[in-house]
């Protein structure tokens, strides 16, 4: 797996493998949450998208922003200066140092399952990825949570919305991958 | 102050741990969902199995500050199952693309973008969502042991060395590759 193939040097930093072990990094997860849970509360990610959203919204068109109940109350104060915020913020700075630190930093447009199947137009990636982003928060915000929280955290505390979301998550995900990424029936 | 200090570790500590650990991969998460490659399924299950026990051991001595998600049976499967068709497509969820975009992939940047949009698109569709698929199968914030009546401990300890179990049982690749 760790093999650079030399001949083909645009993609040796493609979606490079893993440097932790699953389990090294199950564990670590595992102790942030019992961590953030000890000190302040169980993580979360999606609802910060609403907080600079609506920080954002309220700088430029404060009357527009101020109509939305839901953008008010979750962006309380219009604010970015939270503990959730801050969480958020420090995940690509954590993710950068990592990338940096073990030189798996990549400026690559079209990963390589994308390529296979839908070839290297990067303008085609692009446009998937902002209606597939879409759709991600869309749904989280919906569902009232994303990975982090429902899942990691929703799924450690028993919460049963946390375990059905991740249900509907999953088979809605394997069905959807199965079909976009299908394999030619010569390669199986 | 400390608070955000706080935060910013704790987010600093998790966006490391996502980004080694080959999560904000869109490869492995795409192959992940196409059972080809189990890692990030071991990784998940993993961090639910010592999450799990940790949380429930702070709780049994009255440390733990919990936020249970509302249940709302019917918009819960809608909204999982519209996030599942977005993390298939972009192979990010809204935290691992956020580790993607400081690694300098410009898809998970458009990703972010598109999320802003979504996050906004809903927070103005909320009124009328709220009055509607959101009171079909209202609960509450429920768990598993609040609706059978024991302290969660006595589930959580069984439920996360099962995780914990079956994540070293999956095997790292599912059939082909």
């Amino acid at each position: 797996m760790k093999k650079n193939i030399p001949n083909r040097p645009d993609t040796s930093h493609e979606d490079a493998s893993p440097v932790l072990p699953w389990w090294a990094g199950g564990i670590g997860i595992g102790l942030v949450l019992i961590v953030a849970v000890a000190l302040v509360q169980p993580i979360g990610v999606s609802a910060q998208y609403v907080v600079l959203d609506g920080v954002l919204l309220h700088a430029v068109l404060p009357d527009i922003a101020s109509t939305s109940p839901y953008l008010a109350k979750t962006a309380q104060g219009w604010t970015l200066a939270t503990y959730e915020f801050f969480f958020v913020l420090g995940i690509p700075l954590g993710a950068l140092v990592a990338a940096m630190a073990t030189a798996r930093f990549t400026t690559r447009v079209v990963p390589v399952e994308w390529r296979r199947r839908f070839g290297s137009n990067p303008g085609n990636r692009l446009v998937w990825s902002f209606l597939g982003g879409f759709l991600l928060l869309f749904g989280a915000r919906f569902g009232g949570g994303c990975t982090s929280g429902h899942m990691i955290s929703g799924i450690s505390q028993l919460a049963i919305s946390s375990f059905v979301f991740s249900a509907a998550l999953f088979i809605s995900g394997i069905v959807t991958a199965r079909l976009l990424y299908r394999d030619g029936a010569s390669r199986c | 102050m400390l608070i955000l200090v706080l935060g910013l570790a704790l987010g600093t500590a998790f966006g490391a741990l996502l980004q080694l650990s080959g999560a904000s991969s869109h490869t492995k998460i795409v192959n992940a969902l196409r059972l080809k490659d189990l890692t990030i399924m071991k990784l998940i299950l993993m961090a639910i199995g010592v999450g799990l026990m940790g949380v429930h051991l702070l709780d049994l001595f009255g440390l733990a500050n919990m936020k249970v998600k509302e249940l709302y049976l019917l918009g819960i499967v809608i909204a999982g199952g519209i996030f599942g068709v977005g993390f298939a497509l972009t192979g990010y969820c809204p935290g691992t693309a956020l580790a993607a975009c400081a690694e300098g992939k410009p898809d998970a940047w458009v990703t972010v973008m598109g999320g802003l949009c979504g996050a906004l698109a809903f927070a103005f569709l909320f009124p009328e969502v709220e009055e509607s698929l959101m009171t079909i199968g209202r609960y509450g914030p429920v768990t598993i042991p609040d609706a059978i009546g024991i302290h969660g401990i006595w589930i959580a300890m069984p439920l996360g060395m099962a995780c914990i179990w079956l994540a070293a049982r999956l095997p790292n690749s599912g059939g082909a590759r």
